[in-house]
């Protein structure tokens, strides 16, 4: 089969979907791609993250002061503000990613860029924040909530130690499953296609 | 107002070229579902970036770009990040579609055949059968056109012994 033979048959050929689409109703439309779905995502998170602490001091007005003095609080509000300040990079980046209007090759290119680049700050945050909220429970019953003393504490050093181990090979296999299942195959996909590409 | 005449100039324009997008629709998506999805993405996509488009470049080539960057980043209505991998939606393999008698049922199979290739095979050689010169192909994938070339030739025979038995 020759290809140059078939291009005014191709060329003339119509299309077998032609439904009467109307495009000005289409337009109006929200998109349903996933950036958008991610950038959605994003949004709730800041919103949430934002709502959380403030909610927290508002149902214990009865015991304001001694809420604002609870090291907890500010570790927890110092996490949302983390939280909230990556899903805002995230967010811009998935922005960027919505351009289609680029080459091909380098829109493929920068999603590529893109993805891998979340992805790597994703796993740096999460070993961050685990390692935070580790430091807080070795820390913290020594100054507030003693009586953390006496259970978790209570525990020979090298247990404690062992579960934090656990927890973080736990979060690094969790975060990768999640990873794979939610980008891993699109991100291999636009590599494979970008390659392509030289 | 300006928001209505902007609105009207780009139903104008996308009726006019409803054929380019319905065949970038046709070469990605493999269901008429599907297909009617990638259109109306493809359409969005068009509208929010119908601000940038400034006429420096052909409106044809810009709309392909953009057609092509939707249906290969995937910006599709699936769960997660695109590409349906289960057997029901990916194409039949070309053996299966058998009489080519006439010049339809010979471009019915060249569609199965390009179902084949990946991506950037399928917008290279989507681009040749419209009959767009390799400078304007070049403008819209990013390639240099001797490469483009090379690999339109390539894609050449890969048809060839994808349909060798026809």
């Amino acid at each position: 089969m020759e290809l140059d033979d078939l291009k005014p048959t191709w060329q003339k050929s119509q299309p077998t979907t032609t439904s009467n689409t109307d495009i000005m109703q289409l337009i109006q439309h929200k998109t349903y791609g996933p950036v958008a779905a991610l950038k959605k995502a994003f949004r709730k998170q800041i919103i949430l993250m934002g709502i959380i602490p403030v909610y927290f001091i508002l149902i214990n007005t009865n015991d304001l002061p001694h809420v604002l003095n609870s090291v907890i609080l500010w570790a927890y509000i110092a996490f949302c503000i983390g939280v909230i300040v990556f899903s805002y990079y995230n967010y811009r980046m998935v922005t960027k990613m919505e351009s289609m209007d680029n080459l091909v090759k380098a829109n493929l290119e920068q999603q590529v860029n893109l993805l891998e680049t979340r992805m790597k700050w994703k796993k740096a945050g999460l070993v961050i924040a685990l390692a935070f909220f580790i430091l807080l429970t070795e820390i913290v019953p020594y100054f507030q909530h003693y009586r953390m003393l006496d259970k978790w504490h209570a525990l020979h050093p090298a247990i404690r130690f062992l579960i934090y181990a656990a927890l973080f090979a736990l979060q690094y296999f969790a975060n990768t499953w999640v990873n794979e299942r939610r980008y891993g195959r699109h991100l291999s996909y636009l590599k494979e296609l970008a390659n392509e590409m030289h | 107002m300006q928001k209505q005449e902007a609105e009207k100039e780009f139903e104008k324009h996308i009726r006019e070229q409803e054929l380019l997008l319905r065949k970038v629709c046709r070469i990605y998506a493999y269901t008429d579902a599907d297909r009617e999805d990638l259109f109306q993405e493809i359409v969005i996509q068009l509208w929010k970036a119908w601000p940038r488009f400034k006429g420096h470049s052909k409106l044809s080539t810009w709309l392909y770009r953009v057609a092509i960057n939707t249906a290969i980043s995937g910006l599709r209505k699936k769960k997660n990040f695109i590409r349906n991998y289960e057997p029901a939606a990916m194409p039949e393999p070309v053996s299966e579609h058998i009489g080519v008698d006439d010049e339809e049922e010979r471009l019915q199979l060249l569609y199965h055949a390009i179902e084949q290739l990946n991506a950037v095979e399928k917008t290279i050689v989507m681009l040749y059968m419209d009959d767009r010169p390799y400078e304007e192909m070049e403008e819209i994938i990013g390639l240099s056109q001797g490469n483009l070339r090379v690999k339109m030739n390539r894609i050449k025979e890969k048809l060839r012994e994808l349909t060798k038995n026809y």
